[in-house]
């Protein structure tokens, strides 16, 4: 037992001693944290981003971040702040959501600056559900030659529920033009009763799964998909539609939204096979 | 205090069960009094234990309200609005609920910013305040309670970071709520009377959190199981008194009816016994309950079976010897004692019943010859005779006594002279015809009665009627007459009615008032030379300043049977004599007494109180020879105690009674004192005078000492002498002088009077 115990001590230290918090400021008075974990300075650097309204300690974020970091992989797992100082819990859906897809993309570029100070050239963007969609605008609207590649597990689109999207968004631009600022509680996501302001939600409705293929099309990186067969969060076809356009994927079977249990390995390995095909960057 | 020498059983019973039941009430007492001690008890504990659960309970309130207020605190949202505040209200009114941050719409929360000013104001009643209070720490929460408008609200502020690090003040929160509905509401209070909890706070007024319990009431909930207990034990107590109480009632009706009852008639039955009331209904027959009682029930009735039966019998005993007390128990007819009661108690009937009464007073004609000659047992047959004969002539309602020998009387009521006259004449008649042949007395035997009649308007002299039928018996008795006479009718017999009337008077005035009997003393004389030897005493009565002599007197004594009373006067005066000193010393004393006297205590014992003057003065005892001595022994034996205190014994009037020589041979007699009928014998030449002497000498010769009476000639005293009687008296020598007179009669004896012959 004391054998093991000295083991468990050895095995752990570095790691403790290769991480650490970071925090930064997104807008003024509102501070946002990541996790550093500083892997090996020869390969990518992985920003790990989490699913809608979580945080970095979501298990599915914080077993790959593990793994990838076990791997050599620098990891920097950013919590968005979705406009709370120092959040620290995932957010609820009939919070007053007064963040938009345009905040989440100006704080991951804060955290790719970030990584890209710390000397990163070669960054990996790794996204788990909304976050791989949240990666994606990144993408989409602030290419970076630091951004080596894109993996989207579980990718979703903006999904508002039974709602006429378009009927939806024109409500929201209604509002928003006649300025009137008062909360709009919208199925979206996985929340029923998501609160939120009309420019905020309308933010988050414009991505539809054409928005979504577009973008992957359009993508300046490789991009790689890890989806589970078993996910039930998915839109109905999404699967196909992602297949049928050829977009690279890899399907786990079995696999749920979240990746739990024995294929939280099939997701870390996928990634990481995809990820040893990721050209080194170079570091300072 | 004075207790009562006897307590009833019944006081018995109720002293016990009064002393039960004050032994059950100071039981009960003690046990309310414990009762109330452990209830005191159990009311401090339940007074402790609800200020330690409302201690708790406000301690849990503030925990809870602290916990509220960290995660307030910690809350990303909380933190957004002091950031972002826009939407507020929302935060404020809708997620701190829907978040189950805050419990309940009672607790209200806010935010300030840094410097104290609230986000924004409430639109409810509720509002919290503007701003904060000072004092409020930017590093600590702080609570406090303020009075508003009927409720107290405590608040809570605490500071709210922008991280947990805690190094930048974002702002603060507020948390307020009703405090007592929120500290009742926690189901934790079981001992505290949530309706006594109150915190008396002024509108306005603040207090910290930490002074709470200075200004905190309550009181302790009353226990139901000690209430129930209470109930239970107080029931208990009063249902066990009244148990007792009719326990007792019914233990001392039951004690009543079985013991006390029975006992108190017992008691009663004992005391109706004890005062001679015996119930033929008795409820003794009656058995009782109790065995005991029984037994004692039973043997009182049996007892007083025998009492009744003992007590019947002794009523007719009495009944008996009242009868035979009153009745003479020769003749049959009523005795004297019942003449005196009968004639008392008609006396008094008449006073309410005025009457004619005749009284008829009987006497048997030579009654004392007829039992000299024929003997007591003929003499007794001839008054049966005389009384059956009288009883049978009287009239129905008429009763016959006997008052003494064979004296008989009777009074008739509702009579006239007339009437009785012919009673008297019917008495003589049956009597004549009465069979006295059959007895063997062949001489005629009647009866003379006297009657004395007092008509109805003259009975303020009915007194008189005995003595006026005595007066008249003996006119009846004078020779010629028809042996019936009426007081009143025989004029020519006045006189001599006085004179019987006098001395009949006399006598009992003597017998009644000392002094009137006077002594007179004769000398006897000693031969040779006649010298004074000793005197005899001789009664006599003076009356009127007229001496009256015993010739006159004896009779009545004789036919009133008064010998007794009659030798205690002489004794008496005899004794008075003798105590004056009168009577030169030496000189002896000779009395006279009746032989029936001697059998009197009353003689006897004077007597004896008498001899106290035999060393001065020896006395002798002259027993009349001519009496008749019923009673031997007795007289024996009362003679012999005399002569141990020196009494001589004389037998006087020798030779003139019954049985002489009997007499002398049966009684103790020193002296001899021949009669004067014997004595004048010697004085003739004949063989009656030769027999007299020669028995005079046998006499002398065998110890006797002789006194010759009646001498009153020479001839005889010579005779005397010559025959060696001892004694002489008689006229010749001295007639009896009065006591005053002895000195000088002794005087003039010494001078030179000599009987030598």
């Amino acid at each position: 037992m004391r054998i093991y115990l000295l083991c468990l001590l050895i095995s752990v230290f570095p790691v403790a001693a290769n991480a650490s918090i970071v925090q930064q400021e997104m807008r003024p008075g509102i501070p946002a944290n990541a996790e550093y974990l500083i892997g090996e300075r020869s390969k990518p650097a992985v920003l790990l981003l989490h699913g809608f309204l979580q945080t970095r300690e979501f298990p599915t974020v914080t077993t790959l971040a593990r793994g990838l970091q076990d791997a050599g992989y620098t990891v920097l797992s950013p919590t968005l702040s979705l406009n709370i100082p120092n959040r620290t819990h995932s957010l609820a859906c009939e919070a007053v959501h007064k963040h938009g897809m345009d905040d989440d993309v100006a704080e991951i570029g804060h955290w790719v600056d970030w990584l890209k100070s710390q000397g990163y050239r070669s960054i990996v963007l790794v996204g788990h559900s909304f976050g791989s969609l949240q990666l994606l605008v990144y993408l989409s609207t602030h290419p970076d030659p630091a951004i080596k590649a894109y993996i989207g597990a579980s990718l979703v689109e903006a999904q508002v529920g039974a709602t006429s999207r378009p009927i939806l968004i024109a409500q929201l631009e209604d509002r928003i033009r006649n300025n009137r600022r008062a909360l709009v509680t919208q199925s979206l996501s996985f929340c029923r009763k998501y609160t939120s302001t009309p420019e905020d939600l309308l933010s988050y409705v414009r991505w539809d799964q054409p928005s979504v293929l577009t973008a992957l099309k359009q993508s300046p990186v490789r991009v790689q998909l890890i989806m589970g067969d078993a996910d039930s969060l998915l839109g109905q076809g999404w699967l196909k539609v992602l297949q049928h356009i050829q977009i690279p994927m890899v399907v786990v079977h079995g696999g749920s939204h979240f990746m739990d249990g024995e294929h939280e390995f099939d997701l870390l390995d996928h990634t990481l096979k995809f990820l040893e095909g990721i050209p080194q960057g170079t570091s300072r | 205090m004075k207790w009562p020498d006897t307590i009833s059983i019944k006081q018995i019973a109720l002293a016990f069960i009064t002393g039960l039941l004050v032994l059950v009430s100071l039981i009960g007492g003690f046990a309310a009094y414990q009762t109330r001690t452990v209830t005191r008890s159990l009311e401090q504990h339940n007074q402790n234990a609800a200020r330690s659960e409302l201690t708790a309970a406000v301690q849990r309130l503030l925990n809870q309200t602290d916990e509220q207020a960290t995660s307030l605190a910690n809350w990303d949202e909380t933190r957004q609005q002091l950031v972002l505040p826009e939407y507020y209200t929302y935060w404020r009114d809708q997620r701190v609920y829907e978040s189950g941050i805050l419990p309940s719409r009672f607790v209200r929360a806010a935010l300030y910013t840094h410097s104290g000013s609230l986000l924004a104001p409430s639109a409810t009643q509720n509002s919290l305040p503007a701003r904060l209070p000072a004092g409020v720490s930017s590093h600590q929460a702080s609570s406090w309670l303020v009075g508003e408008a009927g409720v107290t609200a405590l608040y809570h502020a605490f500071p709210v970071y922008i991280d947990e690090r805690r190094q930048s003040l974002l702002g603060y929160g507020l948390i307020r709520l009703d405090f007592m509905p929120a500290l009742l509401q926690q189901e934790s209070l079981h001992f505290t009377d949530i309706a006594s909890v109150s915190l008396a706070l002024k509108p306005g007024e603040k207090l910290p959190a930490s002074d709470l319990f200075s200004k905190l009431k309550f009181s302790a909930r009353p226990d139901p199981d000690r209430l129930r207990f209470q109930t239970i034990l107080s029931r208990t107590l009063l249902a066990l008194f009244v148990l007792l109480m009719v326990t007792a009632l019914l233990g001392f009706v039951v004690y009543n009816r079985l013991l006390v009852r029975p006992l108190r008639k017992l008691s009663q039955d004992i005391d109706a016994m004890q005062h001679g009331r015996f119930s033929p209904h008795s409820s003794r027959s009656q058995a009782m309950r109790i065995s005991e009682l029984e037994n004692v029930r039973r043997s009182l009735y049996e007892y007083q079976l025998q009492l009744r039966e003992l007590h019947g019998s002794l009523e007719h005993q009495n009944r008996e010897f009242h009868s035979q007390a009153r009745q003479d128990a020769l003749t049959g007819c009523h005795n004297r004692r019942a003449y005196e009661e009968d004639w008392e108690s008609f006396r008094h009937e008449l006073k309410t019943s005025p009457q004619g009464v005749a009284f008829l007073l009987f006497d048997c004609d030579r009654f004392k010859t007829i039992n000299d000659t024929y003997g007591h047992a003929k003499g007794d047959r001839v008054l049966s005779i005389i009384a059956d004969a009288l009883v049978m002539a009287l009239r129905a309602n008429d009763r016959l006594y006997r008052l003494g020998g064979d004296e008989f009387a009777t009074f008739l009521s509702r009579t006239t002279p007339a009437q009785a006259k012919q009673i008297a004449q019917r008495c003589q008649s049956l009597l004549d015809a009465s069979a006295f042949s059959d007895l063997g007395i062949n001489e005629p035997v009647g009866i003379s009665i006297g009657i004395a009649f007092c008509a109805a308007d003259q009975l303020e002299h009915v007194d008189d009627l005995p003595k006026q039928a005595d007066i008249a018996m003996y006119t009846a008795k004078q020779p010629g007459r028809t042996r019936v006479a009426l007081y009143g009718e025989d004029t020519e017999r006045a006189s001599q009615t006085l004179v019987a009337s006098r001395e009949t008077s006399a006598l009992f005035q003597a017998l009644a008032t000392p002094g009137m009997l006077e002594m007179h003393y004769q000398s006897i004389h000693a031969l040779p030379g006649c010298k004074v030897d000793y005197y005899e005493a001789l009664a006599r009565i003076r009356y009127h300043g007229e001496l009256i002599q015993p010739d006159a007197f004896l009779p009545v004594i004789n036919s009133r049977r008064l010998e007794a009373e009659f030798d205690l006067a002489v004794l008496n005066q005899v004794d008075a004599d003798l105590t004056s000193q009168q009577l030169p010393p030496g000189i002896g004393v000779s009395i006279n007494l009746s032989a029936q006297s001697i059998s009197h205590p009353e003689i006897v014992s004077q007597l004896l109180e008498l001899s106290r003057h035999n060393a001065r003065h020896p006395l002798m005892l002259e027993i009349t020879e001519t009496s008749l001595i019923t009673q031997m022994v007795e007289v024996r034996t009362y003679l012999d105690l005399l002569r141990t205190v020196n009494y001589r014994i004389a037998m006087d009037d020798f030779g003139t009674g019954y049985s002489p020589l009997r007499y002398l041979v049966d009684l103790p007699v020193d002296v001899v004192k021949f009669d004067i009928s014997l004595v004048n014998k010697l004085g003739q030449d004949d063989r009656a005078g030769q027999v007299v002497a020669d028995f005079a000498r046998m006499m002398s010769d065998a110890g006797y000492s002789l006194v010759a009476e009646g001498v009153e000639t020479d001839a005889i005293l010579r005779k005397v002498e010559s025959l060696g009687i001892a004694h002489v008296q008689g006229y010749l020598l001295s007639r009896p002088v009065p006591l005053a007179d002895i000195a000088t009669h002794l005087a003039v004896q010494a001078a030179g009077v000599t009987c030598t012959v």
